[in-house]
């Protein structure tokens, strides 16, 4: 109640602030370009990492049996799920998009490989489709002035409205990674009254409510060979929060998760500056189980209920079927600098959990003093920050499984990006990821990530 | 624009000028390689403005008048002077009320792309003119422009000799680069030949008008274009002031309608 109530009154200020606020930038060129006519754009993306991940193990309370546990070990432990050193190919992604000016729009994007998003273990779909969606009407960019007044509606499988849409390092924060990183299936309605107003609305099957490592590589938590005797596999649970997870099918079975959205943008004619506020809200009812590809485990309820113990209860104090979000965001663009934040407090079946996020990033074009095959080397450089804080204020039950999900956690990524070509760029970025154990101790899990990344348009 | 305006803004504690200066042939002259109508080192040679002269003295027709004046840049709300801005890029143009057709040249014009810039800023041509734009960059450029109904798309090229767009119909025409949103560029198309620059110090000269009506047109990138219904002889010199109110990139979309901000490609795009 309180979070609705709270809603509702950003929303007010919100529509007050827009009918107040500041007119439109007056249009310097008053020019525009020509409606084109039908559009195919495609992209290929191939990224490269090293990754050099510290080695971290946390005892668990709960008491598995001997033979749940590998050969000799009296206990299990979330432990990194590849710790060391290693070179990857992470991901290689297919873009297709149609268009035709702003009456239609059709975009795919088809992710193999991809260990950072696979969902939600190492033995989940190496080929996933992983947006889809059919978009009529033309959609403003972030911190963009609309046109004019207008409307959209995009089917289909497609990101979350309230998802950072652009980000400078190939690390996620805690955020993201908990709340709205990954893309569901559904409908989007967005209005846009004015240049600067705007409502969103979607229904959409919902992600599924699981765990994973907020670590770039994704936990493994589930593979088949957990299900042997004393098994012992090669990829470690991790240090798994609780999440959003990919939705792995196009299903709109059971209950619908209901979102809107209110927002206000403010912006120069041509982007460089822009405000954009977004105060939105999530709603759906959890289901008791649903299914995951590549796990036994079920997401929703039964991710946060586990077989008693011989010594006590191992499920979470749930208190309602109901999961609810509230949140809002800032993206900032003042030149080559760039923010983006964004506030979520979420109700998980009683379970309360707050989430808070900022990224500065600042992008330096270089100047032109070499070249290959007509593109500028060394183009620019960015250096970026992003801090992330997850509060879980909520209890685990004495023989808990899963000790990280109620732990808080809070991260610190800081990385440079520079440009080696256009469409070829190099990411070096540090993940200092800490966190509260229940018994008060801190303890960090870090990472260092070097991502090559090429697009070819 | 505006019409009719009063016959400029007297700027306080300006001197009259004495004598108006020809700071820059209001004809325009044939394209040659190397140098453009309105580039200072053809301006500097002494031989071709003695040329141009004579030129203007045959083509100047019976009663023949001259306007001259002193232009200022104003900071926006007229606060006193701009700083950053060049008077030198003001345009001062003529359009009598009998238009005078000009022939366009055969050789085409250049705006070349170097170092991320177009160069010249701007070219001031007659309609129906040619312009070539060589890239000297190593890198590619896609030159366009969404100026109706100049409008034209040039792609990604590099290298000489370029690609040319004639321009059919008078108007400004303003010239991007796709890839690199700070090279902007500027191309008035005329239906005029009557056109001049100021020098330095703002001082221009208009020879060889016609008598009648007419229309005086000052333009400047960075201002809104300045407009006067003028009946010719016009007594004494004029005194304009521009407010700037422009910046010297001004906030533009690329060629499909999009902030170059936004789909820039080289963040990690979640869609």
């Amino acid at each position: 109640m309180a979070l609705g109530t709270s809603f509702g009154r950003v929303c007010v200020l919100l529509v007050l602030g827009a009918a107040l606020g500041v007119p439109a930038v007056a249009q310097e060129t008053g020019e525009t370009a020509a409606n084109p006519g039908w559009t195919f754009q495609y992209n290929l993306e191939v990224r490269a990492n090293y990754r050099d991940s510290e080695e971290n193990r946390f005892p668990l309370p709960y008491a598995f049996e001997l033979d749940q546990l590998p050969v000799g070990q009296t206990r299990g432990f979330e432990e990194t799920v590849d710790a060391g050193s290693h070179f990857e190919f992470s991901n290689v992604a297919l873009f297709a998009t149609v268009g035709r000016g702003d009456l239609f729009t059709a975009h795919g994007k088809l992710d193999l490989i991809d260990l950072y998003d696979r969902n939600p273990t190492s033995t989940g779909q190496k080929v996933d489709i992983d947006e889809a969606w059919l978009r009529f009407g033309r959609e403003p960019e972030t911190a963009t002035l609309a046109a004019r007044s207008g409307v959209y509606l995009k089917l289909g499988k497609i990101p979350k409205f309230e998802r950072q849409d652009d980000r400078h390092l190939q690390s996620y924060g805690l955020v993201s990674t908990a709340f709205n990183r990954f893309e569901e299936t559904g409908a989007e309605l967005g209005l846009h009254l004015g240049r600067h107003f705007y409502l969103k609305a979607r229904a959409a099957a919902g992600n599924p409510v699981f765990l994973r490592d907020p670590n770039a590589l994704a936990g493994d938590n589930g593979t088949p060979e957990l299900r042997r005797l004393n098994p012992d596999p090669d990829l470690k649970s991790g240090v798994p929060i609780l999440y959003n997870a990919h939705s792995t099918n196009f299903d709109l079975d059971g209950e619908l998760e209901t979102g809107a959205g209110v927002g206000w943008r403010l912006a120069d004619e041509g982007g460089r500056n822009g405000l954009d506020l977004l105060a939105w809200e999530n709603r759906r009812k959890l289901a008791d189980t649903v299914r995951i590809h590549g796990t036994f485990y079920g997401g929703d309820l039964d991710i946060l209920s586990a077989p008693p113990t011989r010594v006590g209860n191992a499920t979470f104090a749930i208190r309602n079927d109901e999961k609810r979000e509230v949140g809002g965001n800032v993206w900032l663009y003042l030149g080559g600098f760039s923010f983006f934040g964004q506030y979520v407090d979420q109700d998980l079946a009683g379970l309360p959990r707050t989430g808070v996020e900022g990224e500065v990033a600042w992008r330096f074009d270089l100047p032109l003093l070499w070249a290959v095959g007509g593109r500028q080397l060394f183009p620019s450089i960015a250096p970026s920050v992003r801090y992330s804080k997850l509060d879980n204020d909520f209890r685990n039950p004495p023989q808990t499984p899963s000790p990280s999900f109620s732990w808080d956690w809070e991260k610190i990524d800081a990385g440079l990006r520079l440009g080696l070509l256009t469409g070829l760029d190099l990411t070096l970025e540090y993940a200092d990821n800490r966190f509260i154990l229940a018994t008060g101790a801190k303890r960090k899990n870090n990472e260092f990530l070097t991502t090559l990344a090429w697009r070819l348009r | 624009m505006r019409r009719g305006s009063p016959p400029g803004i007297e700027i306080p504690g300006y001197p009259r000028p004495s004598h108006p200066g020809l700071p820059r042939t209001g004809l325009f002259a044939k394209p040659r390689e190397g140098a453009t109508v309105g580039s200072p080192g053809f301006q500097s040679r002494a031989a071709q403005v003695l040329v141009l002269a004579l030129l203007t003295l045959l083509t100047v027709p019976a009663g023949a008048d001259d306007l001259h004046g002193h232009i200022e840049l104003l900071a926006k709300g007229g606060k006193g002077p701009a700083r950053g801005s060049d008077v030198r890029q003001t345009v001062i143009y003529f359009e009598p009320a009998s238009p005078r057709p000009v022939k366009p040249p055969e050789k085409p014009f250049e705006m070349v792309t170097r170092r991320k810039a177009f160069e010249p800023r701007q070219l001031v041509i007659p309609r129906g003119s040619r312009v070539r734009f060589p890239n000297e960059d190593p890198i590619l450029h896609n030159v366009f422009s969404v100026s109706a109904p100049n409008q034209f798309d040039l792609g990604l090229y590099k290298g000489a000799p370029g690609k040319e767009k004639r321009f059919e119909k008078a108007g400004l025409v303003r010239v991007y680069c796709n890839v690199h949103h700070d090279m902007v560029s500027y191309i008035l198309v005329l239906d005029t030949p009557f056109h001049t620059t100021p020098d330095a110090s703002g001082e221009f000269a208009l020879p060889g008008l016609p008598r009648g009506p007419g229309k005086l047109v000052v333009w400047h990138e960075q201002a809104d274009p300045w407009t006067m219904d003028v009946e010719l002889p016009q007594k004494g010199p004029l005194a304009v002031g521009l407010q700037i109110v422009r910046p010297l990139v001004p906030s533009h979309l690329d060629k499909t309608g999009k902030s170059y901000f936004r789909s820039r490609g080289d963040r990690y795009e979640n869609r």
